[in-house]
This record gives structure tokens, sequence and C-alpha cells, in this order.
């Protein structure tokens, strides 16, 4: 995975680069520019330092190698629900909710209890007794 | 990230353990958690922007209400979360070993699983929130509102947003604890929810001590 990681850790050094060149130009009077480049720097430090902590534990892929074939990534990748309506339950309640906030807070109590059901119902669909995932 | 435990490659079925399918790769839950936790430090960057922002343009609000602020309370709490942390981290490892809950008595710690140390992380960081709380309710005695000035603004938007995270993070943890009760094995998935919880656990730990640096030690 060297790719993903050194793509993220060149994003990193030029926001941070940049970051200092923005303060630097401004006078490092304007804040909003140096927090938000160098927070995107943050951004693609997470991501790529947890490529590379992951790269490290794994070792290559198939995809790294550059004589590797299409067939070599096959089998199974994890495990996808086939089919729920959980997602569509928990997307309604919470409209409801964030909609009472603009409407009326009686609208957020009635809200509260479908969104705590269907959270649920979508947490717990594949994690009940026999058959759980 | 060095204290971070990762879930590696896993397959579907609960027969196969982990890192023995066809082909080993990143576990797609955890890479996607990171990915979503980097857009949320976007979202605190926001709030970390308006801070400094407000704190330059108006600096003579910063010298009245910082004055108020009750640095030894604040940091007594943030230790709290940080030490919650450590439990947390504690209870991932037993869920990489997959053991979901205590095989000894109560008060032999070692013998804890993921359940009993999720649940203390659940009391600590509880605690916080309710430290969070009588801190809030503290401030609006000393005249420091949501709607009282542009400092009371930038305060309690940055820890009520941090606070509301919180909050989130153990009805997560509740979730996650709720799983060992219902499905009879302790699989993969399972011991990948708790890991991504933790993950989201720190991030939050780590953008609060932020926040606590910037409003309680720079001001």
């Amino acid at each position: 995975m060297k790719v993903e990681y050194k793509l993220f850790a060149i994003l990193c050094v030029f926001c941070f680069g940049v970051g200092i060149w923005y303060g630097i130009w401004t006078g490092w009077e304007e804040p909003v520019g140096v927090v938000g480049l160098f927070l995107t720097g943050g951004l693609c430090a997470m991501i790529g330092g947890f490529v590379w902590w992951t790269a490290r534990k794994l070792g290559p892929r198939p995809d790294d190698d550059p004589q590797g074939n299409i067939s070599d990534v096959e089998g199974d990748y994890g495990f996808f629900s086939p089919h729920s309506w959980w997602p569509f339950f928990l997307g309604l309640s919470g409209a409801v909710v964030f909609l009472g906030l603009a409407v009326g807070w009686w609208l957020v109590i009635i809200g509260m209890p479908l969104l705590a059901i269907s959270a649920v119902g979508w947490v717990f669909e594949y994690f009940r007794g026999e058959n759980a995932i | 990230m060095a204290d971070v435990a990762t879930a590696t490659a896993q397959t579907s079925q609960p027969g196969i353990p982990a890192g023995h399918g066809p082909v080993t790769r990143p576990n797609m839950t955890a890479v996607g958690t990171m990915v979503w936790l980097a857009s949320e430090l976007m979202f605190f960057a926001g709030l970390f922007a308006m801070y400094f922002t407000i704190r330059s343009v108006a600096p003579e609000l910063w010298t009245k209400n910082t004055e108020v602020l009750n640095v030894p309370y604040a940091l007594a709490n943030t230790l709290v979360l940080v030490i919650s942390s450590v439990w947390c981290q504690l209870g991932v490892f037993k869920a990489e070993q997959g053991v979901p809950f205590r095989t000894g008595k109560l008060l032999q710690l070692g013998q804890w699983g993921m359940r009993e140390w999720y649940v203390l992380t659940y009391i600590f960081g509880s605690v916080f929130v309710a430290g969070q709380v009588m801190e809030y309710s503290e401030l609006v005695h000393e005249g420091i509102r949501l709607d009282s000035d542009a400092y009371g603004s930038m305060f309690y938007l940055t820890t009520g947003f941090h606070g509301l995270h919180v909050t989130g993070g153990l009805l997560a943890f509740l979730l996650i604890i709720g799983r060992t009760f219902t499905s009879r094995r302790y699989t993969h998935h399972q011991a990948t929810g708790a890991i991504v919880t933790s993950y989201y656990w720190h991030f939050v730990d780590v953008v609060w001590i932020a926040l606590f640096a910037t409003i309680y030690l720079l001001q």
C-alpha cells in the first residue's frame, strides 16, 4: 500500500507548506486559512498514517504487485447486507428529529423514540442469536 | 496512533479466522471509519477557525471572560476523559483476543473482557459529560451564556459540539456492549465494531485535548 500512503504523505507536506506560506503572506493575522490548511494537513496525516500502519501489519497485497493479475484479488471482501429496510427508517426518523430543530421541540420529542428504535434495529439486524455474522 | 489497535483482514464466514482468506486486505470498516474521522477533523477545523478569528478581532472579550474559567476543574475533567481512553484501549485488546466478557470474578481485572472495560469507559465518559454540564451551569451563573457575547457563543458551540460527540460515542458503546448479549458467538464483525468505536473515542479524546489547550491553557 506504498502508493496510498505516499500520496497522502505528499498531500500532508503540501498542505503544511502552503499553510506556513499563507501565514507568512498574511503576517499570521488571518487565522482561518492557517487553521484550515494545517488541519487539512492533519486530515491527510490521519488517513496516510493509518494506511501506513495497516500496511506494516498486512504486508503487500496483490494490488501492490506490478505483475499481478485481477484474478489475484478474488475472494471474500466482507459482509454486505443483501437487503434491509432499517437504513430507510433510520434516515426518515433522523430527518424528523432534525426537522424538529427548525419547526419545534415537540417534533424532536416525537422523532427521538423513532430514531432510537431504527438505530437499534439497524445495528442489531445481523447480530442476533445463532445466525449472527 | 501507536497505541490504537486495528482489525486485520477478515472473512464473512465465522469459521474462517482473520487473515486466512484468499487475500489479506485492509479491513474496510476500519479504513472507512478513519476516512470519516478525518472529515470530522475538518468539522472541528471550522470551530477552531471560528475561535481564533473571534479572538483576533475581539481580544477585549477574552480578557473579560477567560478569568471566569475554572482551569483546575476543567483539567480534572480532561483527565477523566483521557483515562477513559485507556480503559477503552484495554477493552480493544480483549476484543482482538475474542474475549467478549469476563471469565473470572468481577474484581479479577485481568480476567475482564471487552464488555467490562467498555462499561468502565462508559462510566468515565458519562462523568466527563456530567462534569461539562456542571461547568456550564457555573458559567451561566457567572454571566457567560450562548447569547451573552461572541465569547459565550464560541465557548458553548465548540465545547457543546464536542460534548455531543462524546454523547454519541456513549450511545455507540451501549450498542456495542448490547451486541455481545444478543449474538451467540463473538465474531470478527463484532470485534471490528468494538475497534472502530475505539477509534472514534480516541479521536474525540484528542480533539478535546486540543480544545482544552486552546480554550483553557492558551486562552
